[in-house]
């Protein structure tokens, strides 16, 4: 399959497979939200993992309120949340920000665009932004989940 | 005897996850956090069965197998690969290294055992009375 990369169809491939890896990892039901409100974060847990190819390369931000993402990880360690520390956290938002790129590195393949992935970082704050470098484009995506607002910043070139 | 079951993965949730997949079997889960890590406690364990991570630090997963193919003390052991990535090239790649199946996360740990059992007897732990 080859088909043209942009970045309305990474956002449509994106839009599905977030939902899917909650729902299988988390069983955590995850929406498209209705409308484009971004979230207001207090503390911020934002994992990031950058993929490179020849035809096209970007980074996949996955940013969650601190609250959420000690649920998220809860989820998927089987734990109670008054088990887990920083580090158990960072490693599962990591984690599921790895798959989600790993994902869109598959579909990228698949499309006849070759790229590899990094390995997962972790930033954690209250107020940052995250800019793009000159000839990036970037697209969120925002998702409703258990009750509160998942975003997902894609910053990508491509050609 | 419980059989053993490697793990190799930089990530310490996966490792928990596979390790808590095999919980109500008798099953020794053993882990690795790279390849070089992987290919060290496997020359040491001789596990049963290696469920291996494509992409690590140190060492990634394809180097790890590589390797261990190489080795002939090693060579036998049934190889899972887990990987985050679905595509055509990147399964064909690992196919081509002879692992003996290969799993995709997202994952249910259902899948893990399906993928374990043809490769290696898994038999349910022996429930003791409190």
């Amino acid at each position: 399959m080859n088909q043209t990369v942009h970045i309305p169809n990474i956002c449509e491939f994106m839009n599905r497979h977030l939902v899917d890896v909650f729902d299988t990892m988390l069983s955590i039901k995850a929406g498209v939200a209705p409308d484009k409100a971004m979230p207001m974060f207090d503390e911020r847990i934002t994992g990031c993992v950058a993929f490179a190819g020849e035809h096209v390369n970007g980074t996949i931000y996955l940013h969650l309120a601190a609250p959420f993402a000690t649920q998220v990880a809860a989820a998927m360690l089987g734990l109670s949340a008054s088990d887990l520390g920083d580090t158990e956290v960072n490693d599962v938002v990591g984690e599921v920000t790895n798959m989600l790129t790993g994902g869109l590195k598959s579909w990228l393949c698949d499309c006849g665009s070759e790229c590899a992935v990094s390995t997962p970082a972790i930033i954690r704050g209250s107020a940052f932004t995250i800019e793009p470098v000159p000839d990036v484009e970037r697209a969120w995506l925002l998702f409703d989940c258990n009750q509160s607002r998942v975003a997902v910043e894609i910053h990508v070139r491509i050609g | 005897m419980a059989i053993k079951i490697l793990s190799v993965d930089d990530s310490r949730t996966i490792r928990l996850i596979v390790g808590r997949a095999f919980k109500s079997y008798d099953v020794t889960v053993i882990e690795a956090g790279n390849g070089e890590e992987g290919l060290a406690v496997a020359a040491r364990e001789k596990p049963e069965l290696i469920i291996l991570d494509v992409t690590m630090p140190v060492m990634d997963g394809v180097t790890m197998l590589t390797r261990l193919k190489a080795d002939p003390e090693l060579k036998g052991i049934p190889v899972i690969m887990l990987t985050a990535e679905s595509g055509r090239e990147n399964v064909l790649q690992i196919a081509r290294l002879g692992v003996r199946d290969y799993l995709v996360k997202p994952f249910k740990e259902e899948q893990i055992i399906e993928k374990a059992s043809r490769c290696v007897t898994l038999e349910k732990r022996a429930v003791t009375a409190a």
